[in-house]
């Protein structure tokens, strides 16, 4: 059954998971031996560089290749010229892969040089000239999001409870508000970057790709291949953060470009192609409508969001859902509009939706909060609602009561002055802020082979399945979960992932990967151990390790494969994370410089496997976070569609020294009724209303409320 | 990258006619600026001078001449190096502050005093090779005027441009009134004040200072002065490190007591080069050293910005934080 204790709920036996286990794989990592997409050594190798469109919409009237093509080292250009017919629906993101002169967003690809060296090929890429005729961009959202229409996706048809609309007209207390977030770049260390080595009619494709068999499969049908024709190779991935969930271009271009050069081909984006060639979080504007009684019940919550898609396709981040399920309100309303843009279509990003709905809702129940008079800790409690308001089922286990008073008294909460501006340190203005954010749980299906072996009396398991590892720690928990289930030292796992070739398993996207790798790999040495015990035709009273029927079967090699998906009945509950945010920031009082000096995220996520990895996952979604209150932006500069930031010398995250003092605390949980082991994810809950938590501090702090992203400071002056 | 000649510079001398000699050839020294614009295809040079071996690199106390007791830093002394030599930190804190809020520390390391004045700027307009830009394409336009321009100017610039110049170096060495010292391919040298060594764009933007073809930065000098007790560099930017600035400010005072002897400030991040506050400077000295007087020469110099579509906030910015660094100076960097 379905407990939450706040201490010590875990099993009983010594584990190694739940243990701050060191990444298994960071040695190789800080040694430079992990082999990343293009690190791979592959023989003979030549280089792709991509050159892209300069106008945003039109198509190429002429394309003139010959320069490029005389420049030394040059092996081949390619543009929709000359290169293969592709299946433009195969599931290859953003378009952009050669097949038509027509141009629908500044920045997109419109061919590769292929040559010896890299700094041959993009010096060659300078040189090829190309005629557009120009049309008219859709490019300035402002004016376009008038005429924004209800999206396509069904799940963001517009959903109503009760009448929103009148009970904000009769409504004691209430704020509607629209708040602004900008376009953000996903930019992990590690642009996209594609090896392509074909070996008769089959191609590896060494990739980055967070769902490798969606990366299998994608390449495949958009390249008129099988799927047992692709493999899929991505041991490691300098972080993803979404934007490798989906596949873009270059995937398939490298396999083009190694088709035409007759040769294994590497393909790397550059830091200033990432800009427009692997979708974006998209622009958002974001009407919240809160109404209460005088006395802190809230009988309104609508929240109406318009955004942008691409002129070919539609992608919506859902923004309205924490609004769907946080707070307990009788009327609801939450729609979706969308425009198509001339821009690379938005994909998902870290805490889709989440991250930046809670920025509006969260600030929203702040000012709704000042208005009241209540404390915003307080204000949030008063609303908590039992089951989940949007679909009436039990949560699983919700812990946002916790996070939130036990994030208050670890944080200091009772400090913060009410009244905003009334802490002043020197030239500081100090404040405190508070928010609350959550995501949904998750398994998805997986498959996983653990196969044993058995030298004299040292039995060792290799684990293996197509699972992706973005630096977050899936190694290192797999192993952990592995030893425990064998009951074998953690040193004798062996884990392999990130190969199509191994058994199929869900993406490490949308929180799910702890979840349904760790519970594959668990059910997997469990059903090993079953089937030597089988094997043995005995009975047994103790029931034994897989490791000891292999030495008294005298067994030199057995493996097994497991078939997982989420439980029985778990979709008869709301299945969720949920955390609570504390922010501390100091604002200039003359520059309106900001900094956050101390941060809390507080956190429910059920079983944690490893309290260091998840300690990093948490503290780096704060990191984002911080930096989707402070710094990130992207401008459009709408008479070209190109953007104007175009380096990480203009898309500012923030520096070591815009971070101050990040603390995670985890509630201890236990929710087992999604997954036999009671994980549930913590990748993208950690960005999850951090915005709105360092956005209510700078309002604490000044008395000023910031409703567009970033609040740089020209906005505090 | 386009192909490119690597020489190596044996010595000054031939450095210097090796760049006389082919009006595509650049110095090539720390390297961070030039190969960056180099592979963005913005600087097309055919041929690098490697001058990173050059003995150009001291620093000193002057002995003779109209510097006298003041120091010369050498062309190719490494801005880390510079910041932290013991005698810039101790009579000249207002460089190591601003040289060290700059850029990052791996940067630092790499870039030349000389190179630090020679940066470009960072106008994305100018690093994108298919917008407008007078300064790397004269006569094709300026795409910021029109376009998306907070980071740019809000004093001195032109029709034809309106880009800042990035260094915080050179926004410290215009309040101190160094003075560059260059030579030339014939073996003569000359000093260029450093109010004279960076210019306005006028209807000139792609040249940014006063060097003549072939010259190479020798030194760097700074005049001895009595602001090494009240100096501050102010860097107000988007982020606390590694960004560049939307309004610094380097104030210096040399005071009687509470009297203002001398008063210099220079603005970075508002004009196409370090912007000296001489209004400001003209006001302050004599009067006693509070707060109002701070505010009435700021607002007289900041009267005569004439901001663009995105940058208005510079204004009231450069305002406040001309104040707060001379009130930091004043207590000596104390808040």
């Amino acid at each position: 059954m379905i407990s939450i204790k706040s201490i010590n709920s875990m099993e009983d036996k010594n584990t190694i998971t739940g243990t701050p286990v060191s990444r298994i794989d960071g040695i190789l990592k800080v040694t430079g031996k992990a082999d990343y997409s293009t690190d791979h050594p592959i023989k003979n190798p030549a280089y792709a560089v991509i050159f892209k469109s300069t106008i945003a919409a039109g198509k190429i009237t002429d394309i003139d290749t010959s320069l490029a093509e005389k420049s030394p080292g040059v092996l081949s250009v390619i543009t929709h010229k000359n290169a293969p017919k592709l299946n433009t629906k195969g599931g290859i993101r953003g378009g952009a892969m050669l097949q038509s002169p027509d141009i629908y967003f500044y920045g997109q690809h419109i061919g590769v040089v292929v040559a010896e060296t890299f700094e041959q090929a993009r010096h060659a890429a300078h040189l090829v000239q190309v005629k557009y005729e120009k049309k008219e961009g859709k490019l300035d959202f402002e004016k376009l999001a008038e005429d924004a229409v209800l999206p396509k996706d069904k799940e963001k048809a517009d959903a109503k409870r009760g009448d929103a609309k009148k009970a904000l007209e009769i409504a004691d207390v209430k704020v509607e508000e629209i708040y602004s977030t900008p376009i953000e770049h996903h930019h992990p260390m590690e642009p996209h970057a594609t090896i392509a080595e074909w070996q008769g009619e089959n191609v590896i494709l060494y990739n980055s790709s967070q769902i490798v068999n969606g990366a299998q499969s994608a390449a495949a049908a958009t390249l008129n291949l099988k799927p047992e024709n692709v493999r899929i190779v991505s041991p490691y991935i300098g972080g993803g953060f979404g934007s490798k969930g989906g596949q873009w271009g270059n995937l398939v271009l490298a396999a083009v470009a190694a088709k035409m050069v007759n040769r294994p081909v590497k393909l790397a984006l550059t830091r200033q192609q990432m800009f427009n060639s692997v979708g974006l979080r998209q622009r958002n504007l974001q009407k919240v409508s809160l109404a209460a009684t005088k006395d802190g019940k809230l009988t309104a919550l609508a929240h109406e969001i318009t955004t942008h898609a691409a002129m070919q396709d539609e992608f919506v981040e859902p923004c309205g859902d924490c609004s769907k399920i946080m707070y307990d309100s009788p009327n609801s309303l939450i729609t979706y509009r969308v425009v198509a843009m001339n821009l690379i279509l938005p994909t998902y990003t870290r805490g889709p939706g989440k991250s930046t709905g809670s920025f509006a809702l969260e600030s929203a129940m702040d000012e709704l909060a000042f208005k009241l008079k209540m404390d915003p800790i307080e204000f949030r409690l008063k609303n908590e609602p039992e089951r989940d308001p949007s679909n009436g089922k039990p949560w699983s286990s919700r812990t946002t009561v916790q996070c939130l008073k036990e994030g208050a008294k670890a944080f200091g909460w009772e400090k913060r002055k009410a009244e905003p501006g009334q802490n002043q340190q020197g030239n500081y203005l100090v404040g405190y802020g508070v928010s609350c954010g959550t995501y949904p749980a998750h398994q998805r299906p997986s498959s996983a082979n653990v196969k044993l072996k058995r030298d004299g009396n040292n039995v060792t398991a290799t684990i293996e399945l197509a699972a992706a590892d973005l630096g977050t720690g899936t190694y290192t928990i797999l192993a952990q979960t592995a030893a425990d289930a064998l009951d074998l030292p953690i040193n004798k796992i062996n884990v392999k992932i990130g190969d199509s070739d191994f058994p199929p398993a869900a993406g490490s996207v949308g929180s799910v990967g702890a979840t349904s790798y760790a519970n594959v790999v668990n059910d997997a040495c469990i059903k090993v151990t079953d089937e030597l015990i089988a094997r043995s035709g005995k009975q047994f009273f103790v029931r034994p390790t897989a490791a000891k029927l292999m030495i008294s079967e005298n067994v030199s090699e057995f493996q097994t494969r497991a078939d997982s998906k989420e439980l029985e009945g778990a979709e008869n509950y709301s299945s969720h994370s949920f955390n609570a945010n504390f922010a501390e920031v100091w604002v200039d009082i003359s520059t309106g410089m900001v900094k956050v000096e101390r941060f809390l995220a507080v956190t429910g996520a059920g079983k944690i496997l490893n309290p260091k990895t998840a300690r990093s996952q948490i503290i780096g979604g704060n990191t984002w976070g911080i930096g989707m209150a402070l710094t990130e932006e992207s401008l459009i500069d709408p008479r070209w569609g190109n953007f104007a930031t175009r380096s990480l010398a203009d898309y500012h995250v923030p520096s070591n020294l815009d971070i101050g003092t990040m603390e995670a605390i985890f509630i201890r949980e236990e929710d087992k009724a999604g997954n036999k082991l009671g994980v549930k994810g913590i990748g993208e809950v950690g960005i999850v209303g951090v915005a709105a938590a360092i956005a209510n501090a700078v309002f604490n702090a000044t008395g000023k409320r910031v409703r567009q992203l970033p609040i740089t400071p020209d906005k505090l002056l | 990258m386009r192909p490119f000649k690597y020489t190596n510079a044996k010595n000054i001398s031939s450095a210097t006619k090796l760049l006389e000699g082919n009006v595509k050839a650049k110095f090539l020294a720390g390297g961070t600026n030039l190969l960056d614009l180099m592979k963005e295809d913005v600087e097309q040079p055919d041929e690098l001078i490697d001058i990173t071996r050059l003995d150009l690199a001291q620093i000193k106390i002057i002995t003779a001449g109209a510097n006298s007791g003041g120091i010369s830093i050498g062309g190719l002394g490494r801005n880390t190096e510079t910041a932290n030599h013991p005698i810039i930190r101790q009579n000249y804190p207002l460089l190591t502050q601003a040289i060290l809020a700059g850029a990052s520390g791996q940067i630092r390391n790499m870039a030349t005093n000389g190179g630090n004045l020679l940066q470009r700027t960072r106008c994305s307009y100018f690093y994108d090779v298919n917008m407008p830009c007078n300064k790397r394409q004269p006569g094709s336009g300026c795409g910021a005027m029109e376009g998306i321009n907070r980071m740019h100017a809000i004093f001195g610039w032109s029709e034809k441009c309106v880009a800042v110049y990035p260094s915080d170096m050179s926004v410290a060495l215009s309040a101190l009134n160094a003075a560059v010292t260059v030579r030339n391919a014939g073996g003569q040298e000359r000093s260029i004040a450093f109010s004279d060594f960076h210019r306005l764009p006028e209807n000139k933007p792609e040249q940014d200072t006063n060097l003549n073809p072939g010259e190479i930065i020798t030194a760097i000098e700074i005049p001895k002065n009595n602001f090494a007790a009240h100096s501050y560099y102010l860097k107000v930017r988007d982020r606390a490190s590694y960004a560049f600035a939307l309004v610094s400010v380097a104030a210096a005072l040399e005071l009687n007591s509470n009297k203002i002897v001398q008063a210099r400030i220079a603005l970075g991040g508002v004009a196409h080069k370090p912007w000296r506050a001489l209004k400001a400077e003209k006001m302050l000295v004599g009067k006693e050293a509070t707060e109002a007087n701070f505010k009435m020469a700021a607002d007289a110099e900041m009267a005569d910005a004439r901001p663009l579509e995105h940058n208005k906030f510079k204004v009231e910015l450069g305002n406040r934080s001309i104040v707060r660094a001379l009130q930091m100076a004043f207590n000596s960097g104390r808040s």
